[in-house]
């Protein structure tokens, strides 16, 4: 059985441009409209703030207090499956805190993972024009779901890479603490690289699937994990006592998880630089179904899905792709336009959709 | 607003762990207006104890100094088993592991963990001293008490190394799951850790 995760209700209060704002979301889609600077995206952002504790935008979220606010502070109340909570997150400059049930949670990457959401904003393109560290990142975000440890080992293998670093730096390639780390690079490590593998080959599994539904049956899509490091202990340890040498005269640790690549191949050609700008965007789209699938199977639930500023590159395969997706998910949608009216979704029942205006920070029904 | 003497005082009130501006003029306002008795004390207190309390010269927990040598009450407690010896990172580490009455043996407070980062390497950690220390008191069972962060699990991994030659037995503390919690509450990752350092049931 796999449950729905609804936001009811949502309350969000000295963020950014947004004063103070109180709605009840319908439990299909909400399309919300206005003008640029307005605070469409705002809601979004505070949206995915409260259930991930982060931003998906680049800024640092404590900047997100309104000016002249002491505090911004997100509250919802969620509905999961038969069973309704209440979460909140509090941004003051120096720390944000959340609640889950008015009860703090014992570890945020637990938090994170309980009410899952799935954004897709235009700067998702970097997933497959951009550098390998934000597949990277989309890697790390899945294997939450599908190993709750697998964040800690991520925080624990970069500290060590980081002390062993420095002590190469500033000791040299025989200092007696080299060891120490190591030995828990290769323990943090491996778990590292399993979890990203694991998550590699279950976003691989859905992404292929995916891109066939939405791109001409000619192309030929594929996806290759490359690991950066190993998952044998011995031949992690064996790797980095021989590369210290290099490590150190290079400034940066050229054997580990810090170096995996998720090859994306049209044809069997890097998709990155030999994609055509269309054909990237429907890969955009691919992985962002994928990551919803998996986000899915992980957590028996459907995901909420937050996409950002649908208008800003029209392009009709592209859309035509998106509504099919749209209207054929059961997913609660919430996703932000310049004209809602250029967002028609015949095939969702009127009853399931309301159309918000935002406008000054204020959001008002049709 | 205040005598530049009282914002002296809430200055350095303001430097002690925990304690903020506010705090410390609440502390500072106290001692000057409700607490004259409370403030020549604790001044006098303050004037000499630096000159009473010192590091065990055997251990690095505090002790009294008598001016020539400062023992601790673990070191001279006589009743202790001297070739049992827990190596924690502070005091407070030490007050911890104290307070839990499992330990019969002694301590060694390393005063700060391995962080290359914030400029601690292993020659800034009493290694030396440790093993003269083990050596002299006939050491034969370490237990390793350093924090479960990554600079306290290589600060243990860094003792057991320097202590492998001298054959004696080296254990780490385990971490995991509360006593008398039930699993079912203990969360994934804490619960994780504990399974990564399971240990054999001696049967």
């Amino acid at each position: 059985m796999t449950a729905s995760i609804r936001f009811e209700r949502v309350n969000i209060r000295g963020f950014r441009n947004i004063q103070s704002l109180d709605f009840e979301p319908a439990p299909r889609l909400n399309v919300i409209s206005g003008d640029n600077g307005h605070g469409k995206t705002s809601v979004l952002e505070a949206i995915y703030a409260v259930s991930t504790s982060r931003s998906f935008r680049a800024e640092r979220l404590a900047e997100a207090i309104q000016t002249g606010a002491e505090a911004a502070v997100v509250r919802v109340q969620v509905r999961d499956g038969d069973l309704g909570r209440e979460q909140r997150i509090a941004l003051e400059p120096s720390r944000r805190s959340v609640t889950m049930d008015g009860k703090r949670p014992a570890k945020l990457a637990i938090y994170a993972t309980r009410t899952p959401v799935v954004v897709f904003h235009p700067g998702d393109l970097v997933l497959v024009s951009g550098p390998a560290s934000d597949r990277r990142t989309l890697l790390d975000r899945l294997a939450l779901f599908l190993d709750p440890t697998s964040g800690d080992h991520r925080l624990r293998y970069t500290r060590a890479t980081r002390e062993r670093q420095r002590a190469l730096l500033e000791r040299g390639t025989n200092a007696s603490d080299l060891p120490a780390f190591e030995t828990l690079m290769v323990q943090h490590g491996t778990r590292l690289q399993q979890a990203r593998r694991e998550s590699a080959e279950a976003l691989g599994a859905e992404l292929e699937p995916a891109f066939r539904k939405m791109a001409p049956s000619t192309l030929e899509f594929t996806t290759s994990f490359v690991p950066g490091g190993s998952e044998s202990p011995e031949e992690f340890a064996r790797e980095l006592a021989s590369r210290r040498g290099q490590d150190a005269r290079r400034k940066t640790a050229s054997f580990g998880p810090q170096r995996d690549e998720l090859e994306l191949l049209i044809d069997g050609r890097s998709a990155r630089r030999h994609a055509s700008q269309g054909q990237q965007r429907l890969l955009t789209l691919a992985m962002k179904a994928a990551e919803l699938a998996c986000v899915r199977a992980a957590r028996r639930a459907h995901p909420v899905l937050l996409l950002d500023d649908f208008s800003s590159e029209l392009d009709p395969t592209r859309t035509g792709a998106v509504y099919d997706f749209l209207e054929g998910s059961e997913s609660q949608i919430f996703v932000t336009t310049t004209r809602s009216d250029l967002f028609p979704t015949p095939a969702v029942h009127s009853a399931d959709r309301v159309d918000w205006t935002v406008c000054d920070g204020r959001l008002e029904r049709g | 607003m205040l005598p530049e003497r009282l914002n002296k005082v809430i200055h350095l009130l303001a430097r002690l762990p925990g304690v903020g501006e506010k705090t410390a003029q609440r502390f500072a306002l106290f001692l000057a207006t409700e607490a004259g008795d409370v403030a020549n004390h604790l001044g006098a207190e303050l004037t000499t104890l630096l000159d009473h309390i010192r590091p065990c010269d055997r251990c690095g927990n505090l002790a009294d100094y008598d001016g020539t040598a400062a023992i601790c009450d673990v070191c001279r407690d006589t009743r202790r088993d001297s070739n049992l010896l827990c190596i924690v990172a502070r005091v407070q580490d030490l007050l911890a592991v104290e307070r839990s009455g499992a330990m019969r043996g002694r301590y060694f407070v390393l005063g700060k963990l391995l962080s290359p980062l914030d400029g601690i390497g292993p020659e800034e950690l009493p290694l030396e001293r440790m093993i003269n220390r083990i050596r002299e008191d006939k050491v034969t069972e370490v237990i390793v008490a350093t924090p479960p962060s990554v600079d306290g699990e290589a600060t243990a991994l860094l003792v057991a190394r320097e202590l492998e030659p001298t054959g004696i037995a080296i254990s780490r503390i385990a971490s995991g799951v509360p006593h008398g919690g039930d699993l079912e509450f203990a969360d994934q990752i804490t619960l994780g850790r504990a399974i990564d350092g399971r240990k054999a049931i001696d049967g």
